[in-house]
């Protein structure tokens, strides 16, 4: 959760070469790397696109805080070598693939901010959807300053404890509630300030 | 784990292109039959419902280590229509942050959509037969789960041939490997044992760890719909089927 504003806040300020590089052609790259990953079926061909991923993201001086997050998807990867029925090579080949695409998700997001992609996405995709796209983005740090106090109130209280399964699980729902009535509060602010502000259904970006 | 997110590369492409030309369509379906200023005023809910969903799937609840999804409290908060397009937003931003493949956008977007539009329907009815909260909602969100796990397996199975051909890509030639829609090969030289996929070793790891999902997603769900019963009985519209 945390690690979603980190990430916004790298993206925006960070000094790497990557940061410096048009959107554009960042989101160009990204498919570059989705269209190998799809079909590059080989071992050495995927491991190469792995290092060379592994570069990038030091080169563009990408702090190793959020490193983690690119082997995250290793979670879900890991209920394939069931599939497989233990095979080594189908196991790697779907680890490279999961870790190759997570990585260059990661090195988007961490040197791009995220208006700056939608900026992008606007212009081939549907207006209503880079519209929901952004508002989404406005309202996850909305929320995201509700939840961390609520997560704080919480702990110092002693809300969540192994000891009282029951009282932890309602007191999480309750928050999670609380959290939910927020929000549809600050969606009915928002849509005012919007009209004030003369919004005609659609939102204007600042092409940089 | 009563979704999966698929991660990129694993599926055949004709699957998860399949999926995005599902999700475009009824995109467009939808936003032609509402109606522009309804859709304009309902954004910002949107919007919000989806940003509850993805900060619901960033909290890990520390001592069961389980991350909720919140689709059918978002489904029956939004409607059928609006927790399709919050979905298609959510799985957009979740694949943006590595949760979840880019290529598998419309598949997951489809599976979340099922559990939040079939949790609408079933607290709806289950409302109406039962007339009580907590179990109309926590029936409701376990069926929903149910059906989108199975949905999942139901996709993944689909790609058994792809995952076949991967598997025997081993003994294979060449780099790249671009086949749309091509049919299983006899990739099985003699004497070479058959290397087979195993479905049943995925649903029995799946279908268990699936179902605690699906019993605390359904607790988890009931009982916020009470706090939100207790504090803005208004958002869940009961009075108007109760008259």
């Amino acid at each position: 959760m945390i690690q979603l504003s980190y990430l916004d806040y790298i993206a925006v300020e960070g000094k790497g070469f990557l940061h410096r590089l048009s959107p554009k052609l960042k989101i160009v790259g990204m498919i570059f790397i989705l269209f190998a990953i799809v079909t590059v079926r080989n071992l050495p061909g995927l491991f190469f696109l792995y290092l060379f991923l592994l570069c990038l993201y030091f080169m563009a001086r990408v702090p190793m805080k959020i490193f983690p997050l690119t082997l995250y998807p290793l979670i879900f990867a890991f209920l394939f070598i069931f599939l497989s029925g233990f095979q080594l090579f189908f196991i790697l080949l779907i680890f490279l693939k999961v870790l190759c695409g997570s990585t260059g998700v990661v090195l988007l997001l961490a040197t791009t901010p995220y208006p700056s992609i939608f900026s992008v996405l606007g212009r081939v995709l549907p207006s209503s959807f880079v519209m929901a796209l952004f508002l989404t983005y406005r309202s996850i740090f909305i929320l995201l300053n509700v939840l961390e106090d609520t997560q704080h109130a919480l702990y110092l209280r002693g809300g969540v404890q192994w000891r009282h399964p029951w009282r932890s699980l309602t007191n999480i729902s309750n928050a999670f509630g609380h959290l939910i009535i927020k929000g549809i509060d600050a969606s009915e602010k928002m849509y005012e300030a919007m009209l004030l502000r003369g919004f005609k259904g659609e939102i204007h970006y600042r092409r940089e | 784990m009563s979704h999966i997110h698929l991660p990129d590369g694993v599926l055949p492409v004709w699957l998860w292109a399949l999926g995005f030309v599902v999700v475009i369509l009824i995109w467009m379906i939808l936003v032609r039959l509402m109606k522009k200023e309804d859709l304009t005023k309902r954004l910002p809910l949107l919007g919000m419902m989806a940003a509850v969903m993805v900060l619901g799937a960033s909290v890990e609840i520390v001592p069961i280590a389980y991350h909720v999804n919140l689709t059918v409290i978002s489904g029956i908060l939004l409607g059928p229509s609006l927790i399709f397009l919050a979905t298609f937003v959510v799985n957009v931003i979740l694949a943006l942050f590595g949760h979840g493949g880019i290529t598998v956008i419309g598949l997951n977007t489809l599976m979340f959509s099922i559990e939040g539009a079939l949790g609408y329907f079933l607290f709806h009815l289950f409302w109406r037969l039962l007339r009580r909260l907590g179990p109309a909602v926590f029936l409701a969100t376990f069926l929903a789960l149910t059906v989108s796990t199975f949905s999942m397996i139901g996709v993944v199975s689909l790609g058994t041939s792809h995952y076949e051909e991967l598997i025997h890509q081993e003994s294979g030639k060449g780099i790249i490997g671009f086949e749309f829609g091509k049919e299983k090969e006899s990739h099985h030289k003699e004497g070479v044992p058959e290397k087979e996929v195993n479905l049943r070793h995925f649903m029995a790891i799946i279908l268990p760890l699936g179902f605690i999902g699906w019993v605390l997603e359904g607790m988890i769900t009931a009982l916020i719909t009470r706090y939100i019963h207790r504090l803005r009985p208004d958002l869940l519209r009961l009075n108007e089927e109760t008259r």
